[in-house]
């Protein structure tokens, strides 16, 4: 329990500060009278309609996608898999682009043609792969085939319609600053779920970890519970792209440190990936949208900024600790 | 009990595999001996439910391929020859080989760690639980592996080649393992190079060559065999009457 503890309070204080900080307009004496049930219709409508849902949206798309994450490396035992890999990513921003054709005046669109792309990419990715043999190998290379189908698909479309461009790259740095609460509601249920499935499935994980042939030995229907992970991830990284856009970095970095910290179970690991994907995405957000106030910068941007240095110290601090020349 | 009867494993390479008539007993020690590629891990996979076979694997009071997942793991255990140091203590992993009875959904109960706390003590891995089995020597891991098998508790333990990568002293050890929980009742079949062991540490032997059962039977029938054992082995082995002597049985020309 113990290592929760500094995890949660960095959380707490995050999404505390995310709710209070912002907007001059709404200071945080109004934000308790909101709470408390009084306040102007204005100020109800920034933190019910605007605050509150980005929040939501920030904390459970960090969660999920850490989780995506955390799964994929586990399940095709490769540390540098995430769901861009798998072509999930790519799915998605294919799908954006469709929608950017077919329903251009329909935001709500976007969302839905994007959780859709991802799922779809998932289910071929894990068709292809039942028939290549469901290994680590096959899997990962059906998902780079994929995912390199719909970027050659992606190019022509926008050879053929520049216009949809703006619209994607966007879409494809990704943020929370245009987030619906009909979206979250759709969304953050999915992956609830899908945070639920993967907690309880999570000691066959370490079971795999052991190695393939070890964990049929042990019992662990292999093939059957590489499908589900994937297809807990597929819908973890769609409910994720359908709020926040293509914020893939996430899934690679959070679930690595957490590896690297902390050694243990796998259920234990991804209650650590929940809380720290959570609130290292929420704080990014929250730096995207207060760093150069009142403008905001995308949330994708600070993301990798932080990101990445941040995953070079822990990768130099562990080769110190280990000794390794 | 497992009983083989008009087995053929189909290869997508060169002859099928078969074996007219094979059986192991619980309570005894079974050394697969034969060169590389003869099929030794082959027949160990297959018994284990991983290939796909024609012809009959009774384990126990039914087929292998009618065991579904966990209920397979508890008649047979599985330790194969390649074998992972992955990133978690010594004690976590023994823990894993209560996983077919206790699944995704259960806590260990105290029958589980009591099996547990036993694999361990049995193996002498009690004083490296905590250990991570990235810190293990190699011989060690296998250990701590084999504590997991034990802890799995099924009726017949399955080891490809489980003293690869050992000094002599721990391959003795190993051995003595086997025998031990042959003496509680468990089957143990493994496969092996070393005729001298396989012949010291066994109740029965069977000899494989190219993808064929060759001969069976106890180390004393079948260690008169000289001639046949030179043509196979470029080897055979001998009774050792030397006090001095490692084994029972020796290696000679």
């Amino acid at each position: 329990m113990r290592k929760y503890i500094i995890p949660l309070i960095i959380l707490a204080t995050v999404s505390a500060y995310a709710l209070f900080a912002g907007n001059n307009a709404i200071g945080t004496a109004d934000i308790l009278s909101v709470l408390a049930g009084h306040g102007t219709a204005s100020q109800q409508l920034i933190l019910y309609q605007v605050r509150l849902p980005r929040i939501i949206a920030a904390i459970s798309s960090g969660a999920a996608l850490s989780v995506a994450g955390y799964l994929l490396q586990g399940c095709l035992d490769n540390r540098i898999v995430s769901p861009g890999i798998l072509g999930i990513n790519n799915g998605a921003g294919l799908f954006v682009l469709l929608s950017a054709l077919l329903f251009p005046f329909h935001s709500g669109a976007k969302c839905m043609m994007a959780f859709t792309g991802a799922l779809l990419v998932t289910i071929v990715v894990s068709m292809l792969s039942v028939k290549t043999g469901m290994s680590k190998t096959s899997v990962v290379l059906s998902g780079v085939a994929i995912s390199a189908l719909c970027v050659s698909v992606i190019d022509l479309i926008i050879s053929l319609k520049p216009e949809t461009v703006a619209d994607r790259a966007a879409f494809q740095i990704g943020g929370f600053a245009a987030v619906q609460f009909k979206i979250v509601l759709f969304a953050a249920p999915m992956i609830v779920v899908g945070l639920i499935v993967s907690l309880i499935t999570a000691p066959a994980m370490d079971i795999l970890s052991l190695g393939d042939e070890m964990a049929y030995g042990l019992g662990l229907g292999v093939k059957r519970y590489r499908s589900i992970t994937v297809l807990c991830a597929a819908v973890l990284s769609g409910a994720s792209i359908c709020m926040g856009g293509l914020l893939g970095f996430v899934g690679l970095i959070i679930p690595n440190c957490v590896r690297m910290l902390y050694k243990g179970k796998s259920r234990q690991g991804m209650i650590l990936c929940i809380i720290c994907g959570a609130a290292f995405l929420l704080l990014c957000d929250t730096i995207s949208r207060l760093i150069v106030f009142p403008y905001e910068l995308p949330c994708g941007l600070v993301l990798s900024m932080i990101g990445a240095p941040y995953l070079i110290w822990i990768l130099i601090k562990k080769r110190k600790r280990l000794g390794a020349d | 009990m497992i009983n083989i009867k008009d087995l053929t494993i189909t290869y997508s390479y060169g002859d099928p595999f078969h074996i007219p008539f094979l059986s192991f007993a619980k309570g005894e020690v079974t050394s697969i001996i034969g060169k590389n590629g003869c099929g030794k891990t082959t027949l160990l996979r297959t018994i284990a439910g991983m290939l796909p076979y024609s012809g009959s694997i009774r384990i126990g009071e039914k087929e292998c391929r009618e065991y579904r997942g966990m209920d397979r793991s508890k008649k047979t255990a599985y330790l194969p020859q390649m074998i992972k140091a992955v990133n978690m203590d010594v004690r976590t992993l023994v823990e894993h080989g209560r996983y077919p009875w206790h699944g995704n959904y259960r806590r260990l109960s105290a029958e589980d760690k009591a099996y547990v706390s036993e694999a361990l003590t049995i193996t002498g891995m009690n004083e490296y639980r905590d250990r991570d089995l990235t810190e293990l020597s190699g011989g060690q891991l296998r250990r701590a592996y084999l504590s997991m098998i034990i802890a799995q508790h099924a009726e017949m333990i399955l080891l490809d080649e489980p003293t690869t990568f050992m000094d002599i002293e721990s391959q003795e050890l190993f051995y003595r393992i086997a025998r031990q929980l042959a003496a509680k009742g468990c089957g143990v079949i493994m496969t092996c190079h070393n005729i001298e062991q396989g012949f010291s540490f066994s109740d029965r032997i069977v000899i494989m060559e190219d993808r064929c059962v060759k001969k069976t039977g106890t180390p004393k029938e079948l260690v008169g065999e000289k001639e046949e054992f030179r043509k196979m082995f470029g080897a055979a082995v001998k009774e050792s009457k030397d006090a001095e002597s490692l084994y029972p049985y020796v290696l000679i020309k």
